[in-house]
Formats: structure tokens, C-alpha cells, sequence
């Protein structure tokens, strides 16, 4: 049977209360965990996890300095640190287990019925990473174009509009695409990694007992995917956004 | 795959608070931390540059201040060297001349008292001649001729001796 995800409608308008959930959650450990490692700051003895987040900080430097030049993306640092440590937890949390919860006959959640899609019995997923949602990933892919674009428009606002006509006016229709096709990709590319890698566990859970070794060797390499998609979603966020906003001068 | 409107804005509304609380609380003062802590190593490395570059300076002095001692204890070493040989010189033509001076001295008193010897014996002589004639000849030489003949002897033994 199929897992269906915890839905209640309130005067029309739908909520997952699955993907809240995760979103809460992963938010609320992320601005823990960014708590904890900033909350004794030490220019000369750095604690263990304020060493951890500055290489962390680092590395996202380090990503702006390849993307685009980084005097210039500084500014960005903060986004990119936000963007890779949520995406990288979000990742994460549909990984070590699942919580599945049977309903027979209508259920109701604070009082509002969950949505069972029209049969008597169902098997409601809770937990799950939050970017193995399409509107999670497509919210932050959205989220970081729609900044791109705001930035090449105020700062440089001459190229950035120059360069849908480029490199002739009549390529305006394939730079629209383009651009239009940049979110798109952006955030579904997050949103088919991580959730093909839940759809596998869950194949690999109903091989029983011999498919534990599978769900170990799975289960390393959805956290090196994981790690890996955040670190292209961060990167392609600084390459939009220094493509657009940055402009070079020697070209 | 489904798409829920719901999810997309409050996962909209959730990033922007995650990103302001996070740019306010944590990164804001963590990166303030690491330009800090870059000044104070910048700031130490210039220190340690300035240090090492006064300790070549002083090592300088230092080498040339140990020449020019080195230079003057070897001038004054020579100078005592010249200095005690010239002295010692000095010392020993002092020395050569006093003995000279004391040998001549020596020599002119010893000339002196043997003439004086010499004189005293020509007298005592001549009055024990006479005594010792005058007891042998008594009366038979006057005074006057004893003394004729004793001066001709005197003359005879002056010649001889």
C-alpha cells in the first residue's frame, strides 16, 4: 500500500502537514545548531563546533571565489551558508528512519480530518526530507533566481539587460527559455535526487532482512548525494546570481 | 508528484526567517570573529617582521662593535708591546751608562789612592832611611850630606821601580 502524505484542507487551501513538519524541524536544527556554534565566540581559542562552522564558512567562500569574484560576492556569503547547511540537514533527515502511522477509518488531526484520499484504510508518511518536496526545492530554487535577477537589474542593470538580446536580438525567445528554464532545473534537480534516494529506501525496505546490506550501501551514498546536491545547488546559486550581477570587466 | 501551493510559501516564509535569523545571530558575528582574528594574525605577522628585521639590525651593530673592539685591543697591545720594548731599551742603556760612569769612577779613585800610597811611602821611606842611617852612621854624616845620599838612593830605586 502506499504512503499517503498527512493532509488537512482549511477553508480551501491545502496543507501537507509532513512538509511542515520537516521544514520546521529541519529549520529549527539548523538555527540550533548555528546557535550553539556561534554562541561562545573566540578569535583565539575557537571551540570545536565554532572550528566546524568556520570551515564551513570557508568552504562556501571558497565555492563564491570559483563561481564569481569573491570581493565582489561577499555579500552572498551569508545566503550560501544558509542555503548549503539547510539543504545539506534537509538531505539528511529522510535518511536514519521513517515514522509511519495506519489509519483505519477517518482520523483527525487537531481536530480537522486528514485527507485519506477516498479509502478506509491508509498509511500516512511523517517524516521525510523536506527537499524530497517539488514545492520545497522549487520555494528555494525560486527563492535565489528571482534574487539573481534582482540583483543583476539594480547593480548592473545595463548588461544584465543587454544580454537577453544577446548575441543577436533574435535570440531573445532562447535567452527567455533560458531563464525560465534556470528554476526549473535549479530546483528539481534537488527534488529528484533526494527523492528518488527515498523511493529507493523504500523499495530496499521491502526486500526484509536481505536487504539490509543494500539499505546500509543506500543509505552512504544518499548522505554523499545529499552532500553533493547541496553543494551544486549552493554553487549554481553563486554562478546565477554572479552572472547576473557581477559584471566582468575584461570581457 | 504533486505540487502544494501551501507548502511552497511557507517554505518561502521559513527560508527568509531562517536566513535573517541566521545572518543576524550567527554568521553577522562569526565572520566578524574571522576578520578579527585575520587582523590580529596580519597584525601579529608584521610584529614578528619588525622584530626579526630590528634583531638583524642590532646582530649588525653588534658584529661591527665587536670588530672595532677587537681592533683596539689590538692596537693597544701593540702599542705596549712597542711601548715596554722602547722602555726596556731605555732601561738598559741607563743601566750600561751608570755601570760605565761607576767602572771610571772606581778606576780615577783607585789611580788617586795608589799615588797617594805611593807618595805616603816615598815619605815614610825617606824618614826611616834617615832614622835607620842615622843609627848605623850616627855622628859620622852631618844632616845635609845624609839626606845628599839618600835622595841619590830614592833616585835609584824611582828608576828601578
Amino acid at each position: 500500500m502506499d504512503h499517503l502524505a498527512p493532509k488537512v484542507h482549511i477553508g480551501g487551501i491545502t496543507f501537507d502537514l509532513a512538509a511542515i513538519l520537516m521544514i520546521v524541524i529541519t529549520t529549527a536544527i539548523v538555527m540550533i545548531l548555528a546557535s550553539m556554534a556561534t554562541r561562545n565566540l573566540s578569535v583565539d581559542k575557537p571551540g570545536k563546533l565554532q572550528n566546524f562552522m568556520e570551515w564551513v564558512v570557508e568552504f562556501v567562500s571558497s565555492i563564491i571565489g570559483m563561481a564569481t569574484d569573491f570581493k565582489r560576492g561577499k555579500v552572498y556569503i551569508g545566503l550560501g551558508l544558509t542555503l548549503i547547511i539547510y539543504i545539506f540537514i534537509g538531505n539528511l533527515l529522510g535518511l536514519p528512519f521513517g515514522i509511519i502511522t495506519e489509519a483505519h477509518g477517518q482520523v483527525h488531526f487537531l481536530g480537522l480530518p486528514l485527507d485519506m484520499d477516498g479509502h478506509e484504510e491508509a498509511h500516512f508518511s511523517w517524516w521525510k526530507s523536506p527537499t524530497a518536496d517539488a514545492a520545497v526545492t522549487m520555494a528555494l530554487a525560486l527563492t535565489v533566481i528571482a534574487l539573481s535577477h534582482i540583483q543583476g537589474f539594480r547593480q548592473n542593470r545595463k548588461h544584465y539587460l543587454k544580454h537577453y538580446l544577446q548575441p543577436w536580438p533574435v535570440f531573445l525567445p532562447i535567452n527567455l527559455i533560458e531563464t525560465a528554464a534556470k528554476p526549473l532545473t535549479l530546483g528539481l534537480r534537488l527534488y529528484g535526487n533526494i527523492f528518488a534516494g527515498e523511493v529507493m529506501i523504500g523499495v530496499i525496505l521491502n526486500m526484509g532482512f536481505y536487504g539490509i546490506p543494500a539499505l546500509v550501501i543506500w543509505q552512504g551514498f544518499s548522505t554523499f548525494v545529499g552532500a553533493i546536491q547541496a553543494f551544486v545547488f549552493t554553487m549554481l546559486t553563486m554562478v546565477y546570481i554572479g552572472q547576473a550581477s557581477i559584471h566582468e570587466e575584461d570581457h | 508528484m504533486s505540487f502544494n501551493w501551501t507548502t511552497f510559501v511557507i517554505q518561502l516564509v521559513s527560508f527568509g526567517l531562517l536566513f535573517w535569523f541566521l545572518q543576524r545571530k550567527a554568521f553577522g558575528p562569526l565572520l566578524g570573529i574571522m576578520e578579527k582574528r585575520r587582523q590580529a594574525i596580519q597584525e601579529q605577522l608584521d610584529s614578528a617582521s619588525n622584530n626579526r628585521s630590528d634583531a638583524e639590525r642590532l646582530i649588525e651593530e653588534q658584529k661591527q662593535a665587536l670588530q672595532q673592539a677587537r681592533k683596539e685591543a689590538y692596537d693597544i697591545i701593540e702599542q705596549a708591546k712597542s711601548t715596554g720594548s722602547k722602555q726596556a731599551e731605555d732601561i738598559v742603556i741607563a743601566a750600561r751608562n751608570e755601570s760605565n760612569r761607576l767602572k771610571e769612577d772606581a778606576v780615577r779613585d783607585i789611580e788617586t789612592e795608589k799615588n797617594k800610597a805611593v807618595a805616603s811611602l816615598k815619605a815614610q821611606v825617606s824618614g826611616l832611611s834617615v832614622l835607620i842611617a842615622s843609627k848605623i852612621i850616627e855622628k859620622q854624616v852631618d844632616e845635609q850630606t845624609q839626606k845628599q845620599l839618600v835622595d841619590e838612593y830614592l833616585q835609584e830605586v824611582g828608576n828601578k821601580s
